[in-house]
């Protein structure tokens, strides 16, 4: 069935994508307006609405979707986790943390507005996220909205986002890093909001526990996918085309999974992580697990 | 000087009442924040989250509030929690190098100061969404509605937010020497409010009532700031060192000491005129009273010290 629709296209990803998009760019337009004072809410803006690709609101969507919920339900977690994103890269970006000057193809946060004002951007973003989830998500028992809430409040702090930082920044300059070790790294880095997403729209879109369990590997299999991909891409692709500095784990001599399992086997390993990713997703109906299925082959094989 | 108007506070005693609460705040908060791996980010989080010399204003003020209206203590320690937790997130960035640049806080050396700025921005971004899902996850399903908490959830956001501490952080850094008021007010006024308005919602106050909390919480809460500021203008006067003076904007700093006492009486005034409304509710409105007294009291002892 698979080849089937490989080779008769019944959805159209790019149209999906494209659609998508443009609704949560709309969204986020709308939701972070530029109030006094200006210049903060000028720096959230500028780094929010950056042309993202807006993985992680469009799986969210999805996940809503899939399991019998509509956008609109779905619409201000989607937003909420692109603010927590959008907050740990201009934290990330930081001369204190990763010292990046370029994100997105544009300079970074901190080098537009300063330093205090980018740590300021980052906390207001991350305050919003929680205020508009939970005062814009409309047509969902309060229940499903508390259990949301929490689920992204995990996904950001010690056993998310933050541990993942953590542990890299102190991994640095270590020479036994193994794999089990970047595992750690990047399942809290990266897939750690990733899964968020996902479980945020099955929550609130009503999905059973079941339901939402097998998103929530789903997104984790996902999560390790992106950054797989990402390692692979960063050696093998340059700075334009990423819109990022590429080569700059190699410069930093840091742990990754081309330089632990070499460029071969690292591409072996995402494809059968998105294998694992798509098994999960076997139970639901194919027809609306597309778009799912389609944002796994595309964080796969996306070349930036 | 502070005139000492005899008042409930006589006859209540804050201290058993506050050390009581404190205490009990203490072993909630250091539960909430176990050491796992990786050790170093919990380690920087309790530092400044467990500091000895924290008044945990805004967590007593939140259950006083609470009870203010009969409700459980069990239903507010939670959201008490949270915000003693945002609350240390904030300081923490605010005393950053590339924001106020204060090496030591309560006597202590700033978090940064111990482990490096990089963690320090982690432990302020990881204290942030434990307060949130610390609410979540243990306040009394039986005791607050969920309606109630999300309320509670947005308030404290929209304290912490673009239009509340952070736009007073931005201000004491950015604004106009004349900007001291609203400095004030979202820096130190908003954390009141905050704390007061979360005490209210979780008891199921009324609206009339929430905005009398509101108006109370904030009024003490720049009052704290205001009475701190001349002790430090005083200490500073005294001591004829320029080192000593902070960055930020103070009242003192601004309009010297004589106006800044002023503006703490207006204030004291106008915390306890919001309380007079809520008369009704008897004994229980004591310990709301013996805050904005303490607020301005404490500076007798520390100033006959010096």
């Amino acid at each position: 069935e698979e080849e089937e629709s490989e080779s008769e296209p019944t959805f159209s990803f790019k149209n999906y994508v494209a659609l998508k998009a443009n609704s949560v760019n709309q969204a986020l337009e709308a939701c972070v307006s530029l109030k006094d004072p200006k210049k903060i809410h000028e720096a959230m803006r500028y780094s929010l609405l950056a042309s993202g690709k807006r993985v992680r609101p469009m799986l969210c969507i999805a996940a809503c979707e899939l399991v019998g919920g509509t956008e609109s339900i779905a619409m201000p977690a989607a937003c909420a986790v692109e603010m927590i994103h959008t907050m740990s890269l201009i934290h990330d970006d930081l001369p204190c943390m990763d010292n990046d000057d370029l994100r997105r193809g544009k300079p970074t946060n901190h080098k537009v507005f300063g330093e205090d004002v980018a740590v300021l951007a980052g906390d207001a973003l991350l305050a919003f996220a929680f205020e508009h989830i939970a005062v814009s998500t409309v047509g969902v028992p309060p229940a499903r909205v508390i259990r949301a809430v929490g689920e992204l409040a995990r996904s950001i702090g010690t056993e998310g986002l933050v541990a993942g930082q953590v542990v890299d920044i102190c991994s640095e300059g270590l020479s036994d890093v193994g794999l089990e070790h970047l595992e750690f790294i990047h399942l809290h880095k990266t897939a750690a909001l990733l899964e968020a997403a996902v479980v945020l729209g099955a929550i609130l879109g009503g999905g059973s526990h079941e339901e939402v369990e097998k998103l929530r590997n789903f997104a984790r299999y996902i999560g390790l996918l992106f950054q797989v991909v990402d390692d692979i891409l960063d050696v093998t692709k340059s700075s334009r085309e990423l819109g990022k500095t590429a080569g700059k784990d190699l410069v930093a001599d840091k742990a990754t999974y081309p330089k632990l399992m070499g460029i071969e086997k690292s591409k072996e390993f995402a494809d059968k992580l998105n294998k694992d990713a798509q098994d999960q997703l076997s139970a639901f109906d194919p027809e609306k697990a597309a778009p799912l299925i389609a944002l796994a082959n595309y964080i796969a094989n996306r070349q930036n | 000087s502070f005139s000492s108007t005899p008042s409930l506070s006589t006859q209540f005693d804050l201290k058993t009442y506050w050390t009581t609460l404190i205490g009990e705040i203490n072993k909630k908060l250091d539960e909430a924040i176990p050491v796992q791996y990786p050790e170093k980010i919990y380690e920087a989080m309790r530092y400044s989250v467990l500091a000895k010399a924290a008044k945990r204003a805004p967590p007593v003020m939140c259950v006083a509030a609470c009870e203010l209206f009969g409700g459980n203590r069990l239903a507010a320690f939670p959201t008490a929690c949270a915000l003693e937790m945002v609350h240390a997130a904030s300081l923490i960035h605010d005393d950053l190098p590339c924001m106020d640049d204060d090496p030591s806080r309560r006597g202590k050396p700033s978090n940064h100061k111990i482990y490096g700025v990089d963690m320090a921005i982690l432990a302020g971004d990881a204290l942030f969404p434990l307060g949130f899902r610390h609410i979540v996850s243990h306040t009394p399903s039986d005791l607050v509605p969920e309606t109630r908490l999300l309320r509670v959830i947005t308030e404290i956001a929209r304290a912490v937010g673009s239009t509340g501490m952070a736009a007073g952080q931005f201000l004491d850094l950015k604004g106009e020497p004349n900007s001291v008021e609203f400095v004030q007010e979202k820096k130190f006024g908003e954390m009141g409010e905050c704390s007061a308005v979360c005490g209210g919602l979780l008891a199921g106050a009324e609206d009339d009532e929430l905005q009398r909390l509101r108006r109370y919480g904030r009024a003490v809460g720049v009052l704290y700031q205001v009475v701190d500021d001349v002790l430090e203008e005083k200490k500073r006067e005294n001591e004829e060192n320029e080192e000593t003076m902070k960055k930020g904007k103070s009242y003192a700093g601004v309009y010297g000491v004589e106006k800044a006492l002023e503006v703490a009486e207006e204030l004291r005034a106008k915390a306890k005129k919001e309380l007079d409304g809520f008369e009704k509710y008897g004994e229980s409105v004591t310990p709301l009273y013996s805050f904005v007294d303490y607020a301005v009291d404490r500076g007798f002892s520390v100033d006959s010290a010096s």
